[in-house]
C-alpha cells in the first residue's frame, strides 16, 4: 500500500449497492476514526455507461453500475472501500457476486488503488463476525484495535437512528436513505395526490435499495408513482419483524438476506387492506431476484392484489416503463371505482 | 353539426384516428404508416377525418395513445392522453362486453389483458422482444415474396404446419430457411411460423395468466388469417375479433375522451393540419446525466419539451 500515513488516507466509497444499506454505518465509522472518505457522485449516464464497460456481461445492472462509481473514485482517492460482505446475520447469505467485488474490481479497473477489502461474515457467530471485520479494518488503517471498536459502537447507533428515521416516515416522502438526484426533483409532500381530491392509491414499491433509492439506476420509480398520484410504501418503513414474521409462511427458509427482506415486505403488503397494489423492482441478471420475483407474484395473484414485476438492465426504455406504470395506476384506479 | 370525439393512436408503425359520434358509434377511422414521421401522420391523419366528413365538425373531446401520445396530444390540444393498456382495454370491452381476455399484437410490441368483470386485473407487455410482432411477419413475408395481405390465407391452406423455433426472430428466420431448403411448402412453412409465434407470445407475454373467453385478438396483426387460427388452436377457445379490430387503441382514446366529458374540449382545431411543426432536440449538459430533450416547435413558438429527467427544460415551457 501507499506510503502516506495511513490514516491520511482518502478512502472512496461507490455510491452503489450495499452503500444503500450501510453508507450511514460506514461513513459515520470513517469519521469517528477521522480518516477522509470520498463519496461518488448519485449515478449518472457517465458513471453507468463506464461501468457497463468495464464490468463482464452478465452481471446485473447494479454491479455493473458499481464499477462506474469505483472506476470514477480510482484517480481520486488513495484507497477504494470494498467490504466483502459474505453474511450481515445468522445463516444468511449475500448475494456471490457482491461478495467478489473487490477481486472483480482489482481485475478490471486499470491503475486500480489498493482496496481496503474487510471480510464481513456474520453468518456463523454474527457478534465475533463484525468484531473481526473491525480488527481487519483497524490494522490496516494503523490504528489502535479498541478506537476502532468505539467507532463501531457510534457507527452502529448512528445507523440504527438512520433505520428508525426510515420507518418513521411511514410513506416514503422522498427524502430517503442517502443518494439523491443530481438535479434533485424530490416530490413535495402529496404533490399529485391533492389534484385527485379522493383517499390517494397506496402502492407497494418492493425491490432492492440499490435500485429503489438510485434514482437513475431504478428510473426514479417511487417519484414517478408519486407524480402518477399514489402514495407510495417502501420496504424501509416497515418493521423487519413484519416481513420476517410473513416469511414464516413460505414452505423453506430464504437463505439470501435480501431476497428474503424483498419477500417478506412483499407478502406483508399483500395482505394489508390499505395496499392497493404491488410493484416489484428487479434487476435482469439477478439471481435471487429472478426467484423471488416469480414467487411474490404467485403469492399476490393468490391473494388477488394487483403485482407489477418491472425488470431493469442498460437497455430499458423509459417510454415502456411509463406506459407500464401509468396502466398499472390506472388499473388499481378504476378497481377502486368498478 | 354534431358532436364528435376523436381518439388518435400514434404507434412505432401506424398512426390511426377514430372519428366518434355522440352515441360511440364508427363514423370514420383512419389507418395510416407512421414511417417514423409522427407530425406529418397525425396531419395526413385528421386531413382525412375533413376529407371524409367534411370540415362542419364540432370536436367536443380528444383522447391520444400510442407511443407518441405525448407529441400527438400537445399538437392537438388533447383532453386525454392514455396509455395505450387502458385504450385497449376500454375499446374490447366495448366492442365485447364481458371480454376477459385481450391479445394485442401490433407493429414492434404485444400485451395481454385480462379483465375480469370489465376492469383491468392484470397485464403484460412484451420486454426484450419482438418475435411475433406485425414488424417481423411484415419482414419474412417480403422475404418469402408474399404480400402481407396474402399471408393468412396461405397459413390456412397448410397440410402440416413444420415446427418453427420461436424464441427468437433471428433463428425463426433461419430456421424457415432450413425448412424452405429442405423442401417443406410454402403454405405449411406460414402455418408454422404463426404457430410458432403464438407459441413464444403465450409463454413470453402471456405467462402467468389466467386466459378465460371470451377472448379478443386485437392490433394490425387480427387481420392475419393465420394468426387468428393460431391462437384459437393453441388456445382450444374460440378468438374474437372485433370489427374494427385495427384502431382498437384510437376508438378506447375516443371513448375515454367522452367518458372524461369535458365541457369545452381544448382541441386546437382543423386547422393544424395546415401549421407547420418541428421536433429538435439537443443534449442538456446542466448535469452528468446528459439527457437528450426533444422540443416541438410551431412556427417559432416552442409548444413542449421533453427528455429531460429533472424537468429544467420541460417545465420552462408552459403547456
Amino acid at each position: 500500500m501507499k506510503s502516506v500515513k495511513n490514516k491520511q488516507w482518502r478512502l472512496g466509497v461507490p455510491r452503489a449497492l450495499l452503500y444503500y444499506y450501510y453508507g450511514p454505518w460506514w461513513e459515520a465509522f470513517f469519521q469517528a476514526l477521522g480518516v477522509e472518505t470520498v463519496v461518488s457522485p448519485p449515478t449518472g449516464r457517465e458513471i453507468m455507461d463506464r461501468g457497463v464497460g468495464l464490468a463482464v456481461a452478465e452481471a446485473c445492472l447494479p454491479v455493473k453500475v458499481y464499477y462506474g462509481h469505483a472506476a470514477w473514485l480510482a484517480p481520486r482517492v488513495d484507497v477504494l472501500f470494498v467490504p466483502r460482505l459474505v453474511s450481515v446475520e445468522h445463516k444468511a447469505f449475500i448475494c456471490p457476486k457482491l461478495m467478489g467485488l473487490p477481486d472483480m474490481l482489482r481485475a478490471a479497473i486499470k491503475d486500480c488503488p489498493p482496496v481496503l477489502a474487510p471480510t464481513v461474515d456474520l453468518a456463523r457467530r454474527p457478534d465475533e463476525g463484525l468484531q473481526a471485520a473491525i480488527r481487519a479494518i483497524a490494522r490496516a488503517l494503523d490504528v489502535r484495535v479498541g478506537e476502532a471498536a468505539a467507532a463501531g459502537e457510534t457507527a452502529g447507533a448512528r445507523y440504527r437512528e438512520w433505520l428508525a428515521r426510515q420507518r418513521e416516515a411511514g410513506a416514503w416522502l422522498g427524502n430517503g436513505p442517502p443518494g439523491g438526484c443530481p438535479a434533485g426533483r424530490s416530490p413535495s409532500p402529496g404533490e399529485g395526490q391533492a389534484a385527485r381530491g379522493a383517499v390517494p392509491l397506496t402502492v407497494g414499491v418492493i425491490g432492492h435499495s440499490y435500485l429503489l433509492y438510485d434514482r437513475y439506476l431504478g428510473l426514479d420509480i417511487p417519484n414517478k408513482i408519486a407524480r402518477l398520484g399514489g402514495r407510495v410504501v417502501l420496504p424501509e418503513n416497515l418493521a423487519p419483524e413484519a416481513g420476517e414474521r410473513a416469511c414464516h409462511q413460505l414452505p423453506k427458509r430464504l437463505y439470501w438476506t435480501l431476497g428474503r427482506k424483498i419477500m417478506g415486505t412483499a407478502l406483508y403488503l399483500m395482505e394489508q387492506a390499505s395496499i392497493d397494489g404491488l410493484i416489484h423492482l428487479t434487476a435482469f441478471g439477478c439471481g435471487p431476484d429472478s426467484l423471488v420475483g416469480d414467487l411474490a407474484e404467485r403469492y399476490a395473484h393468490r391473494r388477488s392484489k394487483p403485482f407489477l414485476l418491472l425488470t431493469l438492465d442498460e437497455h430499458t426504455g423509459e417510454a415502456g416503463l411509463n406506459t407500464r406504470l401509468e396502466a398499472f395506476m390506472d388499473m388499481l384506479k378504476r378497481r377502486r371505482t368498478a | 353539426m354534431s358532436a364528435i370525439y376523436l381518439g388518435i393512436d400514434v404507434g412505432s408503425v401506424s398512426t390511426n384516428v377514430v372519428v366518434l359520434n355522440q352515441q360511440c358509434q364508427l363514423l370514420t377511422s383512419v389507418y395510416l404508416r407512421t414511417h417514423g414521421q409522427p407530425i406529418l401522420a397525425i396531419q395526413e391523419g385528421l386531413r382525412r377525418v375533413v376529407a371524409t366528413l367534411g370540415r362542419d365538425l364540432e370536436v367536443a373531446g380528444v383522447g391520444t395513445t400510442g407511443s407518441g401520445r405525448g407529441l400527438a396530444a400537445v399538437m392537438t390540444g388533447a383532453d386525454v392522453v392514455k396509455n395505450e393498456i387502458t385504450a385497449h382495454a376500454v375499446a374490447a370491452s366495448y366492442a365485447v362486453p364481458g371480454v376477459q381476455t385481450v391479445l394485442e399484437i401490433g407493429g414492434q410490441d404485444s400485451k395481454i389483458i385480462i379483465l375480469r368483470q370489465g376492469v383491468v386485473t392484470d397485464f403484460a407487455m412484451n420486454t426484450v422482444c419482438a418475435a411475433g410482432t406485425g414488424s417481423f411477419l411484415d419482414q419474412q413475408a417480403a422475404r418469402l415474396g408474399i404480400p402481407i395481405e396474402d399471408f393468412g390465407r396461405l397459413a390456412l391452406g397448410a397440410q402440416n404446419p413444420v415446427r418453427i423455433a420461436g424464441r427468437c426472430a433471428v433463428f425463426a428466420e433461419s430456421d424457415m430457411i432450413h425448412k424452405q431448403q429442405q423442401g417443406h411448402p410454402l403454405n405449411d412453412i406460414v402455418a408454422g411460423l404463426c404457430e410458432a409465434l403464438v407459441r413464444n407470445y403465450l409463454n413470453n407475454v402471456g405467462k402467468g395468466k389466467e386466459i378465460l373467453p371470451p377472448v379478443v385478438f386485437q392490433g394490425g396483426v387480427a387481420a392475419n388469417a393465420g394468426m387468428r387460427q393460431a391462437f384459437s388452436r393453441a388456445l382450444g377457445t374460440e378468438v374474437i375479433v372485433p370489427e374494427h379490430f385495427g384502431v382498437m387503441g384510437a376508438f378506447g382514446a375516443a371513448l375515454l375522451a367522452r367518458e372524461a366529458g369535458p365541457k369545452v374540449s381544448s382541441f386546437r382545431g382543423f386547422e393544424l393540419t395546415e401549421r407547420e411543426f418541428r421536433t429538435g432536440g439537443f443534449e442538456c449538459r446542466g448535469c452528468t446525466n446528459h439527457c437528450e430533450v426533444v422540443e416541438l416547435k410551431e412556427g417559432k413558438e416552442i409548444l413542449a419539451r421533453w427528455g429531460d429527467r429533472c424537468g429544467k427544460w420541460s417545465n420552462a415551457v408552459a403547456v
